[in-house]
């Protein structure tokens, strides 16, 4: 335990002062920015229109900056060999990825958090009151952000990192349309495409569940309990994911 | 009581264009028992770091045993006892010494208390005491290597495995190394190394090993390189002309001149009477009489021109270096 959250924070440290961690707020910023000047388009909808982009840049920007911080990182300490300082302590190569997991999502949780504080900002200066839903998608797209954190360090144990930022981004887009996909081959499939469509709809991340944007903007209710059930797949795809991660970084041979 | 045990290790490795395998260590065994020095030696590419990498469970063999204190290799209570020094050391740049070698510390397991006290006295043992709050970005080779023995030795390993711990380090940096490795040893720490500087090998090592091309030719003790030159003696005389030279030819091996100084190395012990009374007769001035013995460089260099000669012969590098090992290796 003390290793990992040893490997955790020092893989923060090292994102935090990645360049990469300013263009995302950068850009995150220039979102915000964007969502007060579309709002005189739509009269009266001006503090739906900064909640639905501000939900949605922090959606967006946080999965990105979790794919090229992730994508880099593992494999520039293999390249550099500073993985070596680690693997030849008593630590396993689980404990190794697990911190640098919770090292990831840290550091990709201090960009959502200052975004997030600009977001709330922005809304009490518009005197919109913050309704608990909003908090909740906020929570949900962190458990996001965890579901992609963990499919990053997956394919980063055994593969460059533009094929693991490739690979990272298409499970993404599949897994934010698998429950799509599954509606479209249950009235239009035969036996097997449903058969398959079925594997890969239980294989892939169903990132849909995380998102509560929509009811945060039009202030739908929204069952608080069944966070706990969403918090649970999140956590149990992030453990199985990292698992196979691992089967496949011990068998690794640091040549 | 054996620290550290290699039996038969076989590795290859697939070539980065084509899918058929190399093997790069065929059947390399050693052993190093508790309290010794050993120094790995061999020529680029002979399977030095990969032999390292193996012991530390960082690669894994196709077939053979490592066993690092009476555990197998990468197994997690052996590594706590385990310091290790990669070649051409990288760390993490954003992180200061201090701050990385507490890292290093928290990673063996080291508790908060005692670490800090710790951090400050091998900071201060590698000579990094004015650079302990900097940046390791700003650090140049010789430091990058200071800092890679600090966190080697930090949690106090009984067995240390250093790749080229001369690396890039200043004469003085040498020094301080080689002390440091004494004071360890003198601990009681078994200390297994690999090295081109051959001089701070052998004024440091117990035994050594010589590897060439993935096989183990040579293994060498203290004694044994002392033994190898036992009967030959080299005599230093002043004013030694030609004549007296060739008066002595038979009894002598060889001759070298530096200055006004001439060395002869007689061939056999019972010669020397006769060669001292031969250059006194002719006029020479008798400086000194030395018991001559290899250095390891002369070893080490033979052992090469022998692989060189033998490849000269036409046998192919494979069954050369499979019958040296059978002649040799034990």
């Amino acid at each position: 335990m003390k290793s990992i959250s040893s490997i955790a924070l020092n893989t923060f440290r090292e994102s935090i002062r990645e360049k990469l961690m300013v263009i995302a707020l950068f850009f995150g910023a220039l979102l915000f920015a964007s969502s007060y000047i579309l709002s005189p388009l739509a009269v009266g909808a001006r503090a739906k229109i900064v909640l639905d982009v501000g939900l949605a840049a922090v959606s967006l920007l946080g999965i990105l900056t979790t794919i090229m911080i992730g994508s880099t990182l593992l494999h520039k300490e293999v390249d550099r060999r500073a993985i070596y300082m680690v693997l030849t302590r008593p630590v396993s190569r689980l404990e190794y990825l697990i911190g640098k997991f919770w090292g990831i999502l840290l550091a990709v949780a201090g960009v959502v958090a200052v975004m997030t504080a600009v977001m709330v900002l922005m809304l009490m200066l518009g005197k919109v009151a913050l309704r608990p839903v909003v908090f909740m998608a906020l929570y949900l797209t962190l458990l996001e952000i965890a579901v992609v954190c963990s499919i990053v360090v997956f394919f980063s144990t055994f593969t460059t990192p533009v094929l693991t930022s490739f690979f990272s981004v298409c499970l993404v887009v599949a897994g934010s349309l698998s429950g799509d996909l599954k509606v479209f081959a249950e009235k239009f499939g035969g036996a097997v495409t449903r058969r398959i469509v079925d594997a890969l709809y239980y294989m892939l991340p169903n990132l849909k569940v995380f998102n509560l944007r929509h009811e945060a903007v039009h202030d739908l209710p929204y069952r608080a309990g069944d966070l706990w059930l969403v918090t649970l797949y999140a956590a149990v795809y992030c453990g199985v994911v990292i698992y196979i991660a691992h089967l496949i970084f011990k068998r690794r041979d640091f040549a | 009581m054996t620290v550290l045990r290699v039996e038969k290790v076989k590795k290859s490795f697939r070539g980065e264009m084509s899918l058929a395998k190399r093997e790069v260590l065929h059947g390399v065994s050693l052993h190093l028992s508790s309290g010794e020095i050993m120094g790995f030696l061999g020529p680029n590419g002979a399977g030095k770091t990969t032999t390292i990498k193996i012991m530390l469970g960082l690669t894994r063999p196709d077939s053979g045993e490592v066993r690092i204190l009476e555990r197998p290799a990468g197994d997690r209570s052996a590594m706590a006892r385990v310091g290790y020094l990669p070649e051409n050391p990288y760390f993490y740049p954003h992180l200061s010494l201090d701050e990385f070698l507490g890292f290093c510390g928290q990673m063996s397991g080291m508790g908060r208390e005692g670490m800090q006290r710790r951090i400050s006295e091998v900071i201060e043992l590698v000579g990094l005491i004015q650079h302990r709050g900097q940046r390791i970005k700003g650090f140049s080779k010789g430091m990058l290597q200071r800092a890679g023995l600090a966190q080697a030795i930090l949690h106090k390993p009984d067995l240390l495995i250093l790749d080229e711990p001369f690396s890039g380090l200043d004469p003085l940096g040498r020094v301080m190394v080689r002390d440091l490795l004494l004071e360890m040893k003198r601990r009681g720490t078994t200390i297994f190394f690999s090295s081109h500087i051959l001089p701070d090998m052998e004024t440091l090592c117990d035994r050594t090993c010589i590897i060439r091309e993935g096989v183990i030719v040579r293994h060498l003790g203290l004694d044994e390189l002392i033994r190898l030159g036992e009967g030959k003696i080299e005599v230093t005389a002043r004013g030694c002309g030609d004549d007296a030279v060739e008066a002595v030819r038979e009894y002598i091996e060889s001759r070298s001149d530096t200055g006004d100084e001439t060395f002869l190395v007689v061939k056999k012990q019972e010669f020397l009477r006769t060669v001292m009374q031969v250059l006194y007769n002719h006029g020479s001035e008798i400086l000194r009489v030395v018991t001559k013995h290899p250095t390891l460089e002369e070893v080490f260099l033979s052992e090469i021109s022998g692989r060189r000669k033998n490849k000269g012969a036409g046998g192919s590098k494979r069954e050369s270096a499979v019958s040296r090992k059978g002649v040799r290796a034990r």
